[in-house]
């Protein structure tokens, strides 16, 4: 069946490097935690710094399926009832990013604010107080 | 310790072993329609989809029309299925159904983890009249940059039958998509295989529902960039997630 050394080998060499490339360089990400609760994401905003990847673990204490969906973050992810899903966000730049829950897209919502965090006594007081419940929607 | 979880998990080690495989024993010849949909490396668990898609290519007087129907399903978190009839307008301009599919896509990385997304597709097909066969196995790699994403698609495929001859041949997509609005987002896409080379502007957006339905829609117009590759195809999918 094989027939000749083929012409797009290295291709396929390359994207076999690239796979394992993508494993090795790999680090551990500092993780967020979000809790959804009566269709309400607990915080409603996280704060993030920019140009780093964050793990965000989001815990669905619901009884219901919710899907985590964000265009601005380019992430779709859903979440079983009483179980936690894992989304992988970033590197981002300065900004808002708006996120939603799927099946209750009027009260479960949220965002990630992304600054610009050079140490830890940049962040502003009142930032790293947690916002609880959602954010209302008109 | 990424590098010891990564040889926990054995579909990674059959995916570098295949692709390698792949790599071995792929040629560059081909019967089929080269241009068609750029697979992204995602599966979304109780996800449900219908799909239409239609490829007019124009090359000198007449134009080639091909309309494909699929039912999709994910069947586990990483695993979705399709079900595809393929029909075609033929010489006499009778429309009919021409061959059937089973497509199996396997997302193998969560997405935004790693440097970049892969996936896996895997197809074979029957032509209903002609007793032909094809088998392909592709490999889809997702990166994204800020706003924009590159998605590359490599399908070696394997095809034999009563009409055809027994051979490899290989295929790549590539698409750079910039996600502008939800419903709106341009790219450039280029096909290449089966001596054929073209690229083109394509447009694409996402209408949401209630929950979890939302309907996709992609339109593309892929030029042919060298002799082998006249003409412009046209390359309209619509898809219904629920």
């Amino acid at each position: 069946m094989i027939r000749r050394f083929p012409k797009y080998y290295t291709v396929f060499l390359l994207m076999n490097l690239l796979f394992l490339c993508s494993f090795i360089v790999a680090a551990k990400r500092p993780e967020y935690h979000l809790a959804l609760k009566n269709h309400l994401f607990y915080p409603a905003q996280i704060i993030i710094p920019a140009n780093q990847k964050i793990k965000l673990v989001i815990h669905n204490h619901d009884n219901s399926v919710e899907e985590f969906d964000s265009f601005d973050l380019n992430r779709e992810k859903v979440i079983f009832s009483q179980q936690k899903s894992i989304i992988f966000i970033g590197p981002l730049t300065v900004g808002e990013y708006n996120f939603f829950g799927e099946y209750h897209p009027n009260s479960a919502r949220g965002k990630v604010i992304v600054i610009e965090i050079k140490s830890n006594q940049d962040i502003p007081y009142q930032m790293l107080s947690p916002k609880q419940g959602g954010l209302n929607v008109n | 310790m990424k590098v010891l979880m990564f040889f926990k998990h054995t579909y990674w080690i059959i995916l570098v072993t295949l692709s390698f495989l792949l790599g071995y024993t792929s040629s560059v010849h081909a019967d089929g329609v080269v241009v068609d949909k750029v697979y992204h490396p995602y599966v979304l668990p109780n996800e449900r989809e219908v799909e239409w898609r239609l490829f007019s290519a124009k090359e000198s007087k007449n134009n080639k029309l091909g309309q494909r129907f699929s039912y999709g399903q994910s069947l586990t978190d990483t695993l979705m299925l399709e079900f595809y009839l393929v029909g075609e307008r033929d010489t006499y301009n009778d429309f009919s159904l021409t061959s059937y599919e089973v497509e199996a896509r396997w997302m193998l990385t969560e997405q935004g983890e790693f440097w970049a997304d892969w996936g896996l597709l895997f197809e074979i097909e029957k032509q209903q009249r002609k007793k032909n066969w094809e088998v392909t196995s592709g490999v889809l790699v997702e990166k994204e940059f800020g706003r924009t994403s590159l998605t590359f698609n490599a399908f070696v495929i394997y095809e034999w039958g009563n009409t055809i001859a027994s051979e490899f041949e290989t295929e790549f997509r590539l698409q750079y998509r910039y996600r502008y609005l939800e419903q709106i987002q341009p790219a450039i896409e280029l096909y290449s295989g089966e001596n054929y080379l073209g690229i083109g502007p394509a447009f694409m957006g996402i209408q949401r529902f209630d929950g979890q339905k939302q309907l996709k829609w992609e339109l593309g117009f892929i030029t042919g960039l060298d002799r082998r590759s006249k003409g412009h195809v046209l390359r309209i999918a619509v898809e219904y997630e629920f």
